[in-house]
């Protein structure tokens, strides 16, 4: 308790401020809605890239995304909390992210890898610093945790397989990153 | 929340049960609102102040206790009744049916809620309202859906309650056997409509794959393109 007193506490909750319920469901169901997003954008590299010999680094990130989209899928009945209104849009837009950005190369692809999983890892940061000083939601925030931590990895791996040689990478990242911000935006409202 | 806080809570949450209690017998005669209301304060020797705090706005406020304590005994009684390894249209049928069944021993004043829910300014609460009843309804059926579907169950099952309430508010027939029909049909309806539905959405939402499936096998062109029927000598 006394570290959480000497650390500076953010404001004082005002009345009209979402509830703690209201902040939870907002927050798991932007996370499956995220989730479920990813997944689709790699089954969307992979519609055009699986002969190629970024294939099976492709697969492996996608397994890791169904497996943190399971566990939402879980978490949201479980803990009665409605899903996004936008399921089918995610489903279309994640995939469509997915083929463009890897027609046009897998640099490109792996480009659209770490812009969408840098944004991820801001937002999985600001939730898991928000559940800080919640401790009967420590277990969620250990998931949230160890799924932050493999989204970095995407990242790392996006990297390593020359993400940055891209063709326009600033151009083409900081559009992705707008998406991913607008998109997790709607998804915690809708 | 602190200790303090959570005891009020909980005296205020039995304050409001006793209050609806009491109030209810006075609903039929005094409608839902502050009459009842005030009515119930009376014979339980409360402080009107404190009648009026349990419910600010008391004719919304009683019919959401109310509701809310219907659909927490549907609940109870479904738990119960109903086998678990029933049918999902058999829980969803017993379901609306253990509802309707608990609604029947206030039905005039149910009447009445009906009547004050459907003025225009009160829209909004009755639908708040349907919608957390059917979504009570298909998380007790055991419902896991994540996607659109779980929009979709929920607006075919809104449908088919709040028809049925209807038709059960001026059934008259014993035992309510015609109102279990027209559940049944009604029912079966939707079962068909969700069948089409599903089929629709499921050729739409593959539509990406489909797309891109053809640009893996020969092009997308020529997919587009493509002939309905083969070649024949004629042709040439």
């Amino acid at each position: 308790m006394s570290e959480a007193e000497s650390k500076p506490r953010r404001r004082a909750p005002l009345p009209g401020d979402p509830t703690r319920r209201q902040r939870l469901e907002s927050m798991l169901r932007v996370n499956h809605a995220g989730e479920y997003g990813a997944r689709r954008i790699y089954e969307g590299q992979l519609a055009v890239l699986s002969k190629s010999s970024s294939a099976p680094v492709i697969r492996h990130m996608w397994e890791q995304e169904a497996e943190h989209l399971q566990t939402f899928e879980q978490m949201l009945p479980e803990r009665r909390v409605r899903p996004t209104l936008l399921q089918p849009v995610w489903h279309m837009a994640g995939y469509a992210l997915g083929a463009a950005t890897a027609m046009m190369g897998e640099k490109a692809a792996m480009a659209c890898t770490v812009a969408v999983e840098e944004v991820i890892d801001q937002h999985y940061a600001e939730q898991s610093e928000d559940l800080a000083d919640e401790p009967q939601e420590k277990d969620l925030r250990k998931t949230i945790e160890k799924f932050r931590a493999e989204e970095l990895e995407h990242r790392d791996i996006g990297l390593e397989h020359e993400a940055e040689q891209a063709t326009g990478y600033e151009a083409l990242s900081a559009a992705i990153k707008t998406g991913s911000r607008l998109a997790i935006w709607l998804s915690k409202r809708f | 929340m602190s200790e303090e806080a959570r005891e009020g809570n909980e005296a205020l949450e039995e304050l409001r049960a006793r209050l609806l209690e009491a109030a209810l017998p006075h609903v039929p005669f005094d409608g839902w609102g502050e009459a009842a209301l005030l009515a119930a304060g009376r014979e339980l020797g409360l402080d009107t102040v404190l009648v009026l705090n349990a419910f600010p706005d008391p004719g919304r406020d009683l019919i959401e206790a109310y509701n809310h304590r219907i659909d927490l005994e549907m609940l109870e009684r479904f738990d119960e009744e109903i086998p678990r390894d029933s049918k999902v249209r058999d829980k969803i049928a017993a379901l609306v049916r253990l509802r309707l069944e608990l609604l029947e021993q206030d039905k005039e004043a149910v009447r009445r809620g009906a009547a004050f829910l459907s003025l225009p300014f009160n829209a909004g609460l009755a639908s708040r309202l349907l919608w957390r009843t059917v979504d009570i309804m298909w998380y007790a059926a055991g419902d896991t859906a994540t996607d659109y579907n779980y929009y979709s169950k929920r607006a075919l099952l809104y449908g088919v309650y709040s028809s049925t309430f209807l038709y059960w508010l001026n059934d008259r027939s014993e035992n309510y056997d015609a109102t279990w029909a027209f559940l049944d049909r009604r029912i079966d309806e939707v079962l068909k409509v969700g069948g089409r539905l599903g089929k629709t959405m499921s050729r739409f939402m593959s539509l990406p794959e489909r797309v891109m499936g053809a640009q893996k096998k020969d092009s997308l062109k020529s997919r587009l393109t493509r002939r309905k029927r083969p070649f024949t000598p004629r042709d040439y």
